[in-house]
């Protein structure tokens, strides 16, 4: 049987950041060890003592078999007995040390992981999360750490327990009857042809087969998140036939990975009957040549038996780890992100603001910029408008020094702001877009980010700037009151002013704005950008709107058409000079 | 493996919603076929397993006789045991999957089709997050009751078989083995529950680290625009340390239930071991026999843990059912009439609390200070509130939904994308009049298609989420003229396109609505200057109509609401 459809048409993931290789991760992971060296060896001496005491029980058994037949005293029996309980005992608590070891062993793994890889997205270049975007990394900070969680809490454990107990018990059937222990000669090679086949097909299957399942019920979450939608557009006999059409994919991998099953288990399954009828066997030849006692055939079944359960752990756990595998070298792939060169001495001289002959391309091939030209001179306020698509928020990004242009400069003061880390960058300019992220968390910390020191009476001024002061002051536990996800839910437009408060509170010289009001209704939007103005009397501040007023209200109007700025200049002197901006206005204001 | 063929089904059926148990029963019979083979085979499977031991013993006493026929014989069946143990035990699994993937998949189509037959009443009547709980886990629950249900049956008869064959063998061990294999499972029960609540409870915090991941990676442009990184990773830090120590709180209580999954077993092997040792010295057992107990008394602990498993299985399949039958009782808020009125012919529609008009063949704007009030009167005409509505003179509430939904389109503030790819999102019930392409040009929609990688092909995520606020307007609108209704209700449609393609969309799509009816709720000139007729909306009534420039001079309140003139507002004392 064929997988019903190609891996790369479910598992693509079309990611623009690293993934590290096995080397990498095979580094990585003899890293965290040895960070933890002193734990780890702990796990395996503890463990140890455990599978040793569980190897008594077989011996005393055999013993009594052996002894029934050569007048064994009840006395005997007792003490053998006892000594079972003994080894049980030391059994019980061995294994309460060792796995309570191995399971801290794994949480402080774990938090490392999650810990390294947090602290390495915050120091992440800009220009890397800009273009990258926010969502590849979510999902290796979420599904992945959870993954690997699993693998980490259940497999790492597990398997270092299964390897040890196995390799004890395997050790002591050769040491108590070698000649027996040959049996597993015969189960060892379908074993390994078995698994080889299975492991090359399994863990790319059962991924694909969870994400179709995921995405039937993404289907049903989607037709009822848009159920006005879905109503509108009379779209309910398209959802249903969409639902069944992923429920029928979902279940052709469900088929791939049931026929999978249905080779491998019983193959391994037989596999481990086989050294148990041989051990019985090749015991009663030995026997009877007088080669092995009986007490030695008794414990020798009783270790294939007990010889099967670490075996099985071992294989069922291991795609497990081959997932965990993938999910690692997603994480140790965000360290290799490399850090561009930039220039920690250099300080701009002044805080003008010169685009030279700039141009910027996304894709290779595909400039947004075709020469852009621009001087932000300090304490104006410049609005860009155009149509969208025509690059204003690029030329803002770069404005912002997050990009460098292809070619041509962004200076400040001199200097390259591409060429700058962006810890001093902000201190110079910052930006604003749509994009509003509000942080679970109070609003007090969503708002004091540059200035974690900042007093009340600052987070108030600077709530007060953007028109928010009267809504925080309403909050349940004013600035204390939990924003976010699962907390008190912000409007949009409140986000967007919380957006803007930060920016207030870090007080750079030069501020851009893309659309930075665009979610509030438009009375209120005009309302705050005159309070922000007064606030920020003196600043530099490039506005990219789609509103006229803005553009009304600033001083220069720089209009962003294809990638060029076609025309420049105070509002009234572009619309007395009759060019497309004074159309759009005149159709706007209707003043003729 | 024609096993899974036939799924899914064309019709899932309709299942007896009355009770948890009449519908879990329900379910078991649309497929008892295969859960009927799931049992047989799970009572074949264990009780090759249980029979093992047996083999063994005989096997050793045939050794300890130096009876080489009789090892020969029974380590054959020990091997053969294997294989029907392997054979029967892969076709129960076969029979499982097809009851679990049998039931969750009715169950999907049955809770989609009530999610598309409920359309917007659904998610009025229960939140989003609680019908994709039911989906993603209570379908899996409902679905994996059944699976276990066959290795049940096999663990009841495999017990009552080792039993039998125990007390045949000696009654003082057998009795011993059969009391006490269900005790010391017993004994571990009301150690084990306290322990697992405490552990569930710890574990539940894992998810605030991946949370706080979430968020912290999500909010990164903020982080590395702004600052604050340091004051992130403190707590992000905190909390993971706070994570981990739960962590190993909860290590600490998975850990003592290890042990003791170690200790109780085998302080009741140790006892069988020391009982039979002394009836094998009276001659009462014979030494293969107690290999056989010792193999009797580590297998029953396999039915036992099945018996347990189900017990579980079923607890949480119930809980379960009744979410699921939650979701299924629901019916509409508003039922639709019994006796709905044939089509009415072509007319105006109208709105009586408002007194807003609709006429036929007009681009009708509809501008409040207020917007909710304006919503409020889409709401109504699009009947999904009540209200005094006629269409061509018939009360709205008379007419039948897919007629109603069929003749008027309300396109809401923030209109829902749903992933796939974008001729998909086109593709929707239409009248045929307006072509794709020709929709995407009156929407000025087309340079968003030839900006993306694969044109009408591309595949949009979730929401559209890759899009802009003002691309996904125009694509909505894009898709709103496609489905080229009567009559047409757009809530304000532009509010985040820039001036620039607002101009253009204002030109052009009125060429798609071409003798037809059209709303546009707007406060933007540049759209209220293309309308044929605007209407004013104060404190939900209509009070004044005619064109924009008329209005514009004529009407202070319409001023003050278009041009957002401060000094106009002032000149009127804060009116609105």
């Amino acid at each position: 049987m064929k997988p019903p459809e190609t891996y790369h048409s479910v598992l693509h993931q079309n990611s623009q950041l690293p993934v590290a290789d096995p080397p990498a991760v095979r580094r990585h992971v003899a890293g965290l060890l040895k960070r933890h060296r002193g734990t780890f060896s702990a796990v395996v001496l503890l463990n140890s003592v455990a599978a040793l005491a569980a190897l008594v029980g077989p011996q005393v058994l055999g013993q009594i078999v052996e002894g029934v037949s050569n007048g064994l005293t009840s006395a005997e029996v007792n003490r053998l007995t006892l000594i079972f309980a003994v080894a049980l005992i030391v059994q019980t608590i061995f294994t309460r040390w060792a796995r309570l070891r191995a399971a801290i062993l794994g949480e402080w793994i774990l938090a490392d992981l999650r810990e390294d890889l947090i602290k390495r997205a915050v120091g992440l270049p800009l220009g890397v999360v800009e273009r990258a975007g926010t969502g590849d990394l979510v999902s290796r900070a979420t599904t992945d750490v959870d993954r690997l969680a699993w693998a980490v809490r259940m497999a790492v454990p597990e398997m270092t327990i299964a390897l040890v107990t196995g390799l004890l018990v395997g050790g002591a059937l050769i040491l108590t009857a070698p000649p027996l222990a040959l049996a597993w000669l015969l189960a060892a090679p379908p074993i390994v042809i078995a698994s080889r086949w299975y492991f090359r097909r399994a863990p790319n299957a059962y991924r694909a087969e969870t994400t179709t399942y995921t995405m039937v019920n993404a289907a049903v979450a989607e037709t009822v998140d848009g159920g006005r939608t879905v109503e509108a557009y009379r779209l309910g006999p398209e959802r249903v036939r969409l639902t069944d059409a992923r429920i029928a994919r979902w279940v052709r991998w469900e088929r791939y990975t049931l026929w999978l099953r249905c080779r491998y288990f019983p193959a391994i399954e037989i596999s481990y009957f086989l050294p148990t009828a041989g051990v019985l066997f090749l015991g009663g030849v030995f026997y009877a040549q007088g080669t092995v006692t009986l007490s030695q055939v008794t414990a020798a079944v009783l270790y294939t038996q007990m010889l099967v359960e670490p075996i099985d752990i071992l294989l069922s756990w291991m795609d497990e780890l081959q997932s965990g595998q993938a999910s690692l070298a997603r994480l140790v792939g965000v360290h290799e992100i490399p850090d561009p060169e930039v220039d920690w001495e250099t300080e701009p001289a002044s805080e003008e603001i010169e685009a030279r002959n700039v141009r910027f391309a996304y894709r290779e091939g595909r400039d947004v910029l075709h020469g852009v030209d621009l001087d932000v001179e300090p304490g104006t306020r410049i609005a860009i408008v155009g149509p969208s698509g025509a690059g204003k928020s690029t030329l803002g990004r770069l404005l912002a020094g997050i990009h460098g242009p292809r070619t041509g400069h962004v200076d400040m003061g001199g200097v390259a702001l591409s060429g700058l880390p962006v810890e001093t960058v902000r201190k110079h300019v910052a930006l604003v877009t749509q994009e509003h992220h509000v942080f679970v968390g109070s609003l007090r910390d969503n708002v004091r980010l540059a200035r974690p020191d900042a007093d009340d009476d600052a987070l108030f001024e600077s709530l007060r700037a953007v028109d928010a002061q009267e809504w925080a002051m309403a909050l349940p536990d004013g600035l204390d009151t939990l924003v976010g996800a699962g907390a008190h839910k912000l409007t949009p437009a409140q986000a967007q002013q919380v957006a803007l408060a930060r920016l207030v509170l870090a007080d750079p010289h030069t501020l851009v704005l893309d659309e930075a009001t665009s979610l509030l209704d438009p009375r209120a939007a005009r309302h705050l950008e005159r309070s922000l103005a007064a606030v920020l009397d003196g600043r530099t501040v490039v506005a990219i709107a789609h509103r006229l007023h803005t553009a009304h209200d600033a001083d220069v109007v720089a209009v962003v058409e294809d990638g060029m700025v076609t025309e420049y200049g105070s509002h009234d002197e572009l619309v007395a000079a009759g060019g497309a901006y004074a159309e759009l206005w005149r159709s706007w204001t209707d003043e003729n | 493996m024609p096993l899974l063929k036939n799924l899914p089904r064309e019709d899932p059926g309709t299942p007896n919603l009355t009770g948890v148990w009449p519908f879990l029963l329900w379910i078991a019979r649309q497929q008892w076929r295969t859960l009927a083979l799931g049992i047989t085979w799970g009572i074949v499977w264990m009780l090759a397993a249980a029979a093992v031991p047996v083999g063994l013993g005989r096997g050793i006493t045939a050794i300890s006789e130096d009876d080489m026929q009789g090892v020969v014989l029974w380590s054959s069946v020990v091997l053969v045991l294997g294989i029907v143990s392997a054979v029967s035990g892969i076709l129960r699994h076969q029979m499982a999957v097809a009851n679990w993937i049998g039931a969750a998949s009715r169950i999907q189509q049955l809770v989609a089709r009530q999610a598309a037959d409920l359309g917007g009443d659904l998610p009025k009547q229960v939140a989003t997050g609680e019908v994709v709980a039911v989906s993603a886990s209570d379908v899996e629950r409902i679905g994996s009751a059944f699976d276990v249900t066959a290795r049940m049956a096999g663990a009841i008869v495999s017990y009552i078989a080792v039993a039998i064959v125990m007390v045949f063998v000696s009654p003082l061990l057998g009795a011993v083995v059969i009391v006490g294999v269900p005790l010391t499972a017993l004994a571990i029960a009301p150690l084990v529950k306290p322990l697992e609540r405490r552990e569930s409870a710890q574990r539940a915090r894992f998810g605030e680290t991946t949370e706080l991941a979430a968020d912290t990676v999500a909010g990164l442009r903020v982080l590395r625009g702004i600052g604050g990184e340091e004051l992130f990773l403190r707590r992000f830090n905190e909390k993971s340390g706070e994570v981990r120590q739960a962590a190993v709180g909860t290590a600490r209580i998975r850990s003592i239930l290890d042990a003791l999954q170690v200790a109780l077993p085998g302080a009741f092997l140790v006892a069988v071991t020391w009982i039979g040792a002394q009836l094998a010295l009276t001659g009462e057992l014979t030494v293969g026999q107690l290999v056989t107990f010792y193999g009797f008394a580590a297998f029953l602990v396999l039915p036992l843990r099945t018996v347990t498993e189900t017990a579980h299985k079923w607890t949480s399949a119930r809980v379960a059912a009744r979410r699921v039958i939650a979701i299924l009782s629901l019916e509409r808020q508003h039922p639709d009439p019994i006796d709905p009125v044939s089509e009415p012919g072509p007319g105006d529609l109208v709105d009586g609390e408002s007194g807003f008009r609709v006429e036929r063949g007009h681009v009708t704007a509809l501008v409040s200070g207020e917007p909710h009030d304006a919503t409020a009167v889409l709401e109504r005409l699009g009947g999904y509130v009540p209200g005094d509505v006629t269409v061509a003179g018939a009360p709205l509430a008379d007419l039948d939904r897919e007629v109603l939904r069929r003749r008027i389109l309300v396109q809401d503030k923030d209109p829902i994308v749903f992933a796939g790819t974008v001729g998909e999102f086109l593709d929707v019930p239409m009248s045929g009049r307006v072509t794709a392409s020709a929709a995407l040009t009156s929407a000025d929609a087309d340079e968003i298609i030839n900006g993306l990688p694969d044109g009408l092909a591309s595949e949009l995520p979730e929401r559209g989420r890759t899009l802009s606020g003002g691309q996904r307007q125009r694509l909505a609108l894009a898709r709103s003229l496609v489905a080229d209704p009567e009559f047409l209700l757009l809530d304000e449609p532009t509010s985040a396109v820039d001036a620039h393609t607002e101009i253009r969309i204002a030109q052009q799509f009125e060429g798609a609505r071409q003798g037809l009816a059209t709303v546009i709720v707007t406060t933007s000139p540049l759209l209220l200057d293309h309308a044929d007729v605007v209407a004013l909306l104060v404190d939900g009534r209509v009070v004044a109509t005619g064109r924009h420039r008329e209005l514009l001079r004529t009407e202070p309140r319409y001023r003050a609401v278009v041009l957002r003139d401060d000094e106009t507002l002032a000149g009127l004392g804060g009116a609105e």
